[in-house]
Parts: structure tokens; sequence; C-alpha cells
């Protein structure tokens, strides 16, 4: 199910809300996974058992980790969790991808699996391979009630896009959270801003888009229209789930880590990495970055450590070279800062921001190329490397038709309407009248939420890869 | 702060919880009169639907179809997307008084797809007979309004070029310089019969026979509201439908192979239904025929056409003793052979652009 659809927002939502609430507090987690599953099974009727079973091994790989701590049986109960997960994710995930290119390499035709890929699963995946590695370098105790270890890895709102959320972070909120009206406020609030997000710039930006890789016509400055907007789609769909998450936990009593912090405003790749899709950054730096010896090696060891990060990161994100690729990007340029371009970006105040908007935009349109060939030969285009004009009719009607919303995207991309809005309700007036309008305004964005949704917009679901 | 939170709370639960009751409560409908189509229904819960998820794609469907006050929150959408984000590629726009349906871009496969069709058609009927082939192709509004209105529209000379060049078996019929945006209805997709006398006489010179254009015009009492009233996002006065006829057309007998019946060439009664332009020979028809005993040769004619020659056909009576509409829209044309027998006629595929333009319903 997906949160931006009548069903999730008029049917789902309410009645879960509901009865989550009429329950006591000791059968909470019960009626949350019971939501939580039906909420899976509406999308993946026919992987939902496979996910109790996913989680069923990280359960019995908890118990016993804990069971033989300093053992050699915790040892091999974790490799056999890990392994068992990598190679759920390997099946589903990449078995057709290390086919089909040794395939390529050997000549050989062997059979692709073609086996259909369940949403979320890298989510909860990450999720049950953190809980077992945690419980087993004792930095969280082994969950004995299976109902509360099932609610944290398959709970609703961040089951199919995440954050990725480590179990250390919800441990005692799963059995022990407070259920406030300011944090249920709080919650309503972020909820709405990220479905407008996802509704209102997303899913126009992402027209724009699918219009660009339709055309007959492009030209270089509809190219950069597609790149912008692109990469501003996927900040405001990704960042947007984020938010609905984090603001449906808050509705729900638990306090989800943040993802994104306006990564469009970094001064270097670091610092964007730092504020973009954080959960999955920390993840990766906890169980795979730090584990290879992290930056306490020598500078060779170090940069590739960094490499075998990225690399895997990008995977992460889908089976296909172009994510590979995309990974690789960013490691090439934090290799760079690392050894000499960190001070110079520091020094500088413009430029810093170029390079980040400059990188970032290029590295989105290799996100988005579902074949190496075409992010090469768009990312050539994009600097007058093809024969394209420089502008067509067709790309000035486009550029105004979406104007208003590219502006839009920019803008919100930055701190400035948070800043702008801080400012307004410390100002008389705005004290006094921010009681009616904030929830107003607020309303405002569900009632155009719902008009977009039932006049059939474009409302792409791009986590399918994950 | 208190209150505020509690306002905030209590009016989005009260919008969702409120909308999601209210949708469950309401009765559900079968047709949007808006849009023209028929909604979705309730869909059926069996056990292989449910695990195949076929009954949540078609439940999500449903519930957006059956939604409460689904015009309005339509007409919401269409205000946001002009009039704040001042977007222009909407898919039906206002100018000059007309409304049209944006045609951005030439569908090259469609009109392949759409040549295709009809090469199979003149391959298994007409190739090895003494048919006379003609084709022609009636621009949509777009190709008066988009361009000077500042809209996108698709490349017709290139629609034209590419399907002359599929049916080098057709002999051309330009109809584009004999009209313009006044020929077509203000609120609908149709061009008007009263203003396409002369199309008939250039459609009846290049194919040999003369027709005398002398017509009665009636007007039919009831407003028009088009097929674009609803779907624009602006109030537009209805239309007026009017028809041409004489002797000729009265006494023409026209069979309907669908219900196996012989009709008038205007179905009349049909001005009190949705859409009162299916007064031209009954609406949509797979198959008609419309004869003529006062014909003053005996020549036939078959035209291959869409809606669009439902309100011509009549203007090229006078001139055939038989003409045979074919919509393949709705008729398999692998059966055409049970009903049509083709061998001396004329024959004139006529489409509208936008029909080639998406030709999938083709058959």
């Amino acid at each position: 199910m997906l949160f931006s659809s009548i069903t999730f927002l008029f049917y789902f939502i309410p009645i879960v809300i509901l009865v989550y609430y009429m329950m006591p507090k000791r059968l909470r987690n019960g009626v949350l996974l019971f939501a939580s599953l039906v909420f899976y099974a509406w999308g993946e009727p026919k992987y939902v058992l496979f996910m109790l079973f996913s989680v069923t091994q990280g359960y019995v790989a908890g118990r016993l980790v804990e069971r033989y701590r300093g053992r050699m049986g915790a040892r091999i109960a974790l490799a056999l969790s890990v392994v068992f997960s990598l190679g759920m994710l390997g099946y589903f995930k990449y078995a057709d991808f290390f086919i089909s290119n040794f395939n390529t390499v050997t000549g050989l035709s062997i059979p692709l699996l073609r086996v259909t890929l369940p949403v979320g699963i890298s989510f909860y995946t990450f999720q049950i391979m953190s809980y077992v590695i945690d419980v087993y370098r004792a930095d969280a105790k082994a969950q004995k009630n299976y109902v509360n270890l099932a609610t944290y890895i398959s709970m609703f709102p961040q089951l199919i896009a995440g954050p990725i959320v480590r179990y250390t972070d919800l441990e005692r909120q799963l059995t022990e959270r407070t259920y406030e009206m300011s944090a249920v406020a709080q919650g309503v609030r972020r909820f709405v801003l990220g479905l407008g997000k996802k509704i209102l710039i997303a899913n126009v930006l992402g027209e724009l888009v699918e219009i660009n890789k339709a055309t007959g016509e492009n030209s270089v400055l509809f190219l950069w229209m597609y790149a912008i907007a692109c990469s501003l789609q996927i900040y405001y769909d990704f960042s947007g789930y984020s938010d609905m998450a984090v603001g449906l936990g808050l509705i729900l009593g638990f306090h989800f880590p943040e993802n994104f912090n306006y990564p469009f405003i970094a001064g270097s790749i670091t610092e964007f990495w730092r504020r973009w899709h954080m959960s999955l950054g920390t993840w990766f730096r906890d169980y795979l970055y730090i584990p290879l010896g992290g930056n306490r090696v020598g500078t060779i060891h170090w940069m590739f450590n960094i490499l075998i990060v990225w690399m895997a990161t990008g995977f992460w994100h889908g089976a296909s070279w172009n994510f590979i690729l995309w990974g690789l990007f960013f490691a090439l340029f934090l290799v760079l800062e690392k050894l000499f371009l960190l001070r110079y970006l520091k020094r500088s105040h413009v430029w810093k921001h170029i390079y980040v908007i400059l990188l970032t935009v290029v590295s989105f349109v290799i996100f988005d190329s579902a074949e190496l060939s075409l992010a090469f030969g768009n990312i050539r285009a994009l600097f007058g490397g093809a024969e394209l004009p420089l502008v067509t009719y067709e790309t000035m009607y486009y550029l105004k038709s979406y104007t208003v919303i590219l502006v839009i995207g920019l803008i919100g991309a930055t701190p400035l309407p948070k800043y702008l809005v801080n400012r307004v309700w410390k100002t008389r007036a705005g004290e006094k009248w921010n009681c009616i309008l904030e929830p107003v305004v607020l309303l405002a964005i569900v009632v155009m939420c719902t008009a977009f949704l039932i006049g059939g917009s474009f409302n792409p679901f791009l986590y399918f890869r994950f | 702060m208190k209150w505020k939170n509690r306002i905030l709370v209590i009016l989005v639960a009260a919008f969702l919880g409120g909308f999601g009751l209210w949708s469950v409560i309401l009765k559900d409908q079968e047709i949007s009169v808006s849009e023209r189509r028929e909604l979705a229904q309730a869909p059926e819960l069996s056990w292989d639907s449910l695990i195949s998820g076929k009954y949540m794609n078609a439940f999500e469907e449903y519930v957006l179809d059956q939604f409460p006050m689904r015009d309005t929150f339509l007409g919401l959408k269409n205000d946001i997307t002009e009039k704040v984000l001042f977007q222009k590629n909407a898919d039906y726009y206002v100018a000059d008084g007309y409304a049209a349906a944006v045609e951005s871009r030439l569908n090259e496969e469609s009109i392949a797809y759409a040549a295709e069709r009809f090469r199979f058609l003149y391959d298994k009927y007409l190739a090895d007979t003494d048919v006379n082939i003609y084709l022609s192709i009636i621009p949509d509004k777009n190709y008066f309004l988009a361009k000077p209105n500042g809209y996108l529209t698709m490349d017709y000379a290139k629609l034209a070029e590419q399907m002359q060049a599929s049916m080098e078996y057709a002999s051309y019929i330009d109809l584009f310089p004999y009209l313009d945006c006044r020929d077509y209805y203000y609120t609908d997709t149709h061009w008007r019969q009263e203003n396409i006398l002369q199309v008939a006489e250039v459609l009846g010179q290049q194919m040999g026979v003369s027709l005398s254009s002398a017509y009665e015009t009636r007007t039919i009492p009831q407003p028009f509201y088009g097929y674009y009233y609803n779907l624009v996002n602006q109030s537009m006065e209805p239309d007026t439908i009017r028809y041409l006829t004489n002797d000729v057309l009265e006494q023409a007998v026209v069979f309907d192979y669908e219900t196996n019946r012989e009709t008038d060439v205007y179905t009349l009664q049909r001005a009190e239904g949705d859409d009162p332009y299916e007064i031209f020979l009954g609406g949509p028809k797979s198959l008609l025929t419309i004869e003529n005993e006062r014909a003053s040769t005996d020549k036939e004619l078959i035209v291959f056409r869409d809606s669009f020659g439902s309100s011509l056909a009549p203007l090229l009576v006078e001139g055939y003793r038989k003409i045979t509409l074919i919509d393949i829209r709705y008729i398999v044309p692998a059966m055409l052979g049970r009903f049509v027998t083709f061998d001396d006629q004329d024959v004139l595929f006529l489409y509208n652009a936008a029909v080639l333009n998406h030709s999938e319903t083709l058959k």
C-alpha cells in the first residue's frame, strides 16, 4: 500500500489509529503488527509470509546469540542469520543481475530467475541484520517477545521506504513509550508536509522527467531541466516518504531518526552524505565501513574501504550497473575531498555549493538512467557534447509550464521556507493567528493532495528496485 | 499551543475519517457525466484475486472513481495546475472560445499501427479488386488552435506524409485547406455538419460524383454539451446541433447490422441522450449501410471511418446508390467478409488525426 493513495489515507490510517488508541497499551504492539502485515499484504500478498519468516530467523538468531554469548554458538548463529539475510537479498534482488552479467562475459545463456522483488526487502533485511549484529555486539539485548520484534521490523510507517530504523533506537520505545497530544500534532504536521512534498512537488516534477524521457525533440536546456527536475523529484519523494514515516511514528508514539537534512545546501559531497538518506549512511558506516577498518588504516586501505562502502551503497539502491556507478561516482569525489579537495572547498563560499549541486545533479542522471550508455549519453549532452539544439519550441513550452514548480522545488530544498515561517510565527500577528492559520494551511495541503490523487496525477513508487 | 495542536489533529482527522466514512456510505455511481465514462465498481473478493493482488488494484481504482465530491476535487486539481502552477500541459484547454484536447506529440508508432491495420484491410479485401481507394485525414481542432495560443501540437504534415507513404495504394484527398476551427463545435471534438458541405464537395469531386448541396437546415432544440464541456476548467455556453436534410436523405434507408433493423439517417430521439451528436446515424456503430434508391448512378462507396464520418456520410448519399460505413474500432476486420463484398466500389479511409494518433482502439 502506498502512503500516497486514497486507500491508505482515508481508510487504513483512520481505522488503524482509532483501533490503536482504543486498545490497552499492552495490546498496541499487536495492533501495529497486524496493521503492518495488512499494509504489506495489500501490495505484496505473496511475500508477507516470507517477511514473517525473515523476522522469525532474526528472532531465533538473536535469542541464540544471547544464549551462547561469548561462545562459538553465538558466532554461528550470527553468521547463519547474516548469510540467510544476504542470501535472500541476493536471490531476490541480485541473482538476475549476476546471471545476466555472467552470460555476457562467458557467452553462456543461463536462464534468468525472473523472481519478483519483494517490496521493502532491502529495508527490513538491513533492520534484521542490524538487530542480530547489535545483539552479538552486546549493544542491545535480544528481544524475547516475538510480537515486539516483529512490530519493530515490519512497522508500516518505515517498512517500504525507510528510514532504516536501528533496533537500538526503538528498543525502549517498543515497551515504554509515551503518548502526548503535542507529539501527535507534530506527527500530523510532519505527515502532511511529507504528503505534500510527495504529491504536490515530487509527482509534478516527475511528470517533467517522464515528458523529457519521451520527447522526440530534446535540447540542451531541456536536458538540464530534466536533470534538475529528476534530482528534486528524488529528493522530495524520498524525503517526503521519510517525513511521513517520522510523522506516523510520532502519531503512534515512536521517535524515528531523521533521514534528510537539506542535502542540497551542503558545501561538500562529504557533507551531502551526512544530510542525504542519513539512516543508510549510518548503517553502512557502522556495519561495513568501521568493521573494514574505517579511517584507522593506511591511506591506500582507507581509500579501498571508501570504494567498497560506496559501491555497496550504490548497489543497495538496485541491481544495475548505473547504481554501482552512482556509488563509485560519489566514492571518487569523497576520496578526492579527503585527500585535498575539502581544504579548498572550506575556503570558498559560493563555489562549494555550485560544486555540490553540479555533481549531485549529474549523479542523479546516472541514478535515473536504465542503461549506462544512456547515462553517459545524457551527461555528454548536458555539456554540449551531443548534437542537440540549445533550445526548441517544445523546451520553452515546458519551461513555461514547469517554471513555478521548479522554483518552488529549488527554494523548498533550502531551509529558507522554514526560516521565513518561523519569523512570521514570531511576529505579533503570527502569534495571534497561527493557532488557526497553521491547521488551516495544513488541511489545505491535505485537500490539495486529495484533489491530485482523485485527478489521477502521475504517482510513481520509486523504491520498487530498492 | 495546546489549542493549536488540538485544532490541527481534529481538522485533519475529521477530514480523513469523515471522507473515508462518507465514501463508504455514499451510493456508488455507474457513470461520470462530466467525464463521459463508466466508473469502476466494487470488485468481487475472491481468494485468487486477493493472492494475485488484482483485488487490491481494482479496489484502488474503485475508491478513486467513487470518491465523494469527485468532480469538485477534479476541478480543484485543474485550478491548482492552471492558476497556481501556471501549467499549460493540462489535457484540455479553451482557446478562442473553443475547447480542445492537447495533442502534443506525433505518436509515430500509433500512426504505423493504424497504417498496418489499413494494410490488413487492403491485403485481405481490396488488393485483387477493381476498387478505387482514397485516403483523407480530418484535422482536429488543435491544428488550428494550438500554436497560435501557445500550446504544443503534433506535426500534422508529418502525420499526413507518414499515412500517405504507408498507403501507397490510396489517392490522398487533402481536406486541411477546406476547414478551420469555426467548422467545429465549441464544446465538442466533432465538426459541424452544416459547415462541411465544401468538404463533401471536394471528396465528391475527387471520387467522381456530383453533389447538389441543396439541403434544408434544421436545429435540434436541446442544448449540446459536448465532450469537452465538463473537462475544461472554464464555463462555456452549450453548442447547438444543426443537421442538413432533403428528400433524398429522408427517403434513404439506413440498415444497422448490430440491431438488424432499418432506421433513419438522423436518429432524432438521440438528441435527448447524453451525447446528442449521436443523432447522426445513431452514434457509434460497427457496420451500417445507407441505400438511396433515387441515386442517379449505381456507384457504391465504402467508408472506413470514425465518428466524424457519421455527420459527413449523409452529405455523400446523393452521389451513391449505397454507402457502407465500417468502424473497425467496433468490428474485427477479419469478420467483414461475411457482410461486405468488395469488388468495384469507391473505398474511402476517412479518419480524424487524433484517432490515428491514438489508434490502439483500431481492431
